[in-house]
């Protein structure tokens, strides 16, 4: 008895559509009204939630991409197959919805391929942009296959595929390379804030640690994702593959917490680790969300093995890597900076709405094309690998 | 850059009576109205420091961390010493904001085309032999302009003939050095100066970009030979696999 004329109005429908008017409103603040009226950022505080948050998380939480179709097609190990169009598609997503975020974020976005004509290469944010620009179309490329094989026409279908095959490593060698250049360079440009940025967090390392972070960060993510689809859009993948990138993920969380903590040490600035005050209680909110909580969890067999207990560890995870990032780009920079910023409420709606979007074009990705448990139609010349057989 | 220009200012020179900020002002065709900060319409400011004045400009570096940092060049040192702002490059980033370690350059956050905007040392008059506006309209020589080795003289000359001045000229070290000086007779931080790292700020990120050759050589290398390894390993299963199934088969 059901109209089909109207989508079904339910709870997750309600809240995304408010989502969404709250970031119409705050696009119409943005582009209409201006900075002053959008957002609460100062000459002092000239970078926000929309770098700090879109930007530094956005391009770090996409990771899962590069470190998957590295593992899967450079280190051969083929078990983690399944799960590589998911990873891909969340990075491609990630970094669509860092370029849209980078409309609301520059001053001029009119002028947003200025970079790609007028170049600096002194300029950390120079490679920044350039390498975005470059992964993006390698993701574009790594994910068309998805796409491509929806064409209804074999031929076209299968020139297309068989050119795709004949250049994948290729891609997949500039795509590891490309994404850890800048992931790392992202923390390359605060390198230059030499005695604005707080000593817990300003180190002539800053980029080993967006690269290190980055890494778990990214297949938390994919993690997250895979555990939200088998709940919600019934596909079927076997989750003991988490399990499996769970176990990768504690040595390289603890490689990240000895190194954070190796460097606090050579540069003398552990006295700043007891001091009380709001930097410092949120670098230890940082280090216990991602780094010391985590760990402990995932040594234990009965959160590694139990999804939920899993999915939840890894939402730790990201949750204390947004607060790194956020603390390197605001709360480290606030005593130098004397301003105390808080974002506008349009600053949260505009990156909700871009990211929501992306959580949605996921879904749909996932129920229309052969992302995850139905296996992609393989074209005739493609033999197996062996690794697979084996 | 023997011609570089410079100016210098000493604080124990100026009596606050703000004709710079004035002529500052007509120039750029600024309202008169006196500002408290640097601003998008105040390029240089006097401020009161307890029974000094100090006033604030674009330090003008040597190797500006400003121009470092815009990724499409829009900032300029020029060989003249101003370091100049090309608006038409501009994509509003404001990653220059960021990285001044002086905290000079302004946003105009209330426009919908907002541009950056700082002091340009009258990069204009400059070149066509004139002193900078502030300087000229200095009615008692607290500031005065020439080129950057005269003024560094000039500065040491003072500190050296007179007990009272503190012994550092603010701004030949810092960042690097600078086009701007200050000299003063009481102590810098006490007058809000910041204590700026001494070396030349794109110092800081220059080793980090020049790994990147290094990262796509080694780790391009590093990965082809792992996939190589890979590729070679699953060669010699699908041999092995197909040797069994044929002994299988005989």
């Amino acid at each position: 008895m059901t109209s089909t004329r109207f989508p079904r109005i339910s709870l997750w429908r309600t809240i995304v559509a408010l989502i969404f008017a709250a970031g119409v409103y705050a696009t119409y603040a943005r582009f209409a009204l201006g900075f002053q009226a959008a957002t609460n950022l100062t000459d002092p505080q000239p970078w926000g939630l929309w770098v700090g948050l879109g930007t530094l998380c956005g391009v770090g939480l996409s990771a899962g991409g590069f470190a998957i179709a590295a593992s899967v097609y450079l280190l051969g190990f083929e078990r983690y197959r399944p799960i590589l169009r998911t990873s891909v598609l969340i990075s491609f997503l990630g970094y669509l919805t860092v370029i849209v975020g980078m409309m609301y974020e520059l001053g001029l976005p009119w002028r947003i391929w200025h970079p790609i004509v007028m170049w600096n290469r002194h300029s950390v944010l120079f490679e920044v942009s350039w390498c975005v620009m470059l992964y993006t179309t390698v993701l574009v490329f790594e994910f068309s296959p998805a796409l491509v094989e929806k064409i209804p026409w074999v031929s076209v279908r299968e020139l297309y595929l068989r050119w795709h095959h004949s250049i994948l490593i290729a891609l997949v060698l500039a795509g590891t390379l490309l994404s850890s250049m800048h992931q790392s360079f992202l923390g390359g440009l605060y390198l230059i804030t030499k005695g604005k940025l707080d000593p817990l967090w300003y180190s002539p390392y800053l980029t080993t640690m967006f690269y290190l972070s980055a890494i778990p960060a990214g297949l938390a993510v994919t993690i997250m994702a895979l555990y939200l689809c088998v709940r919600s859009l019934n596909v079927k993948v076997d989750l003991s593959l988490s399990t499996e990138v769970s176990k990768v993920m504690i040595p390289l969380l603890a490689l990240y917490g000895v190194f954070r903590a190796v460097d606090l040490i050579n540069r003398d600035a552990t006295a700043y680790l007891w001091m009380w005050r709001e930097e410092t209680l949120s670098f230890w909110l940082e280090i216990g969300l991602m780094v010391v909580a985590p760990f402990v969890l995932l040594n234990m067999k009965k959160v590694r093995n139990n999804p939920q207990r899993l999915y939840w560890t890894c939402v730790l995870i990201v949750m204390g890597f947004m607060a790194n990032r956020l603390n390197v780009s605001i709360t480290g920079l606030q005593a130098s900076s004397g301003v105390y910023y808080v974002p506008k409420w349009t600053e949260f709606a505009a990156t909700f709405a871009v990211v929501t979007a992306a959580v949605v074009a996921f879904r749909y990705a996932v129920i229309y094309l052969d992302i995850l448990p139905k296996n992609p139609p393989q074209p005739r010349w493609m033999v197996p690998s062996a690794a697979a057989e084996a | 850059m023997a011609n570089t220009k410079a100016i210098l200012i000493d604080i124990t020179k100026c009596i606050g009576c703000r004709n710079c900020e004035q002529a500052c002002k007509q120039i750029h065709g600024f309202p008169p109205e006196t500002e408290a900060k640097l601003s998008t319409m105040a390029f240089t400011v006097v401020e009161e420091r307890g029974d000094r004045f100090v006033r604030r400009m674009c330090m003008h570096c040597q190797d500006p961390a400003c121009a470092s940092a815009c990724l499409v060049g829009a900032l300029q040192k020029t060989a003249n010493g101003p370091v100049i702002y090309d608006a038409s490059k501009c994509i509003g980033c404001r990653y220059c904001l960021v990285a001044c370690p002086f905290n000079v350059p302004k946003y105009e956050w209330t426009k919908l085309v907002p541009y950056v905007k700082k002091c340009d040392m009258c990069a204009a008059r400059q070149a066509q032999g004139q002193p900078p506006a502030c300087v000229e309209a200095c009615p008692v020589q607290a500031s005065i302009s020439g080129t950057r080795e005269e003024i560094l003289d000039e500065a040491e000359r003072r500190i050296l003939g007179d007990s009272k001045y503190v012994r550092h000229i603010y701004g030949s070290e810092e960042a690097g050095g600078t086009s701007v000086f200050f000299i003063s007779d009481v102590p810098f931080e006490k007058l809000g100066f910041v204590a700026a790292p001494k070396q030349p700020m794109p110092v800081l990120t220059a080793s980090a970009l020049s790994d990147g050759p290094t990262v796509i050589l080694v780790g391009g290398a590093l990965l082809s030979g792992v996939y190589w390894i890979t590729q070679r390993r699953a060669e010699v299963a699908l041999a092995e696999a197909r040797e069994k199934s044929e002994k299988e088969r005989s």
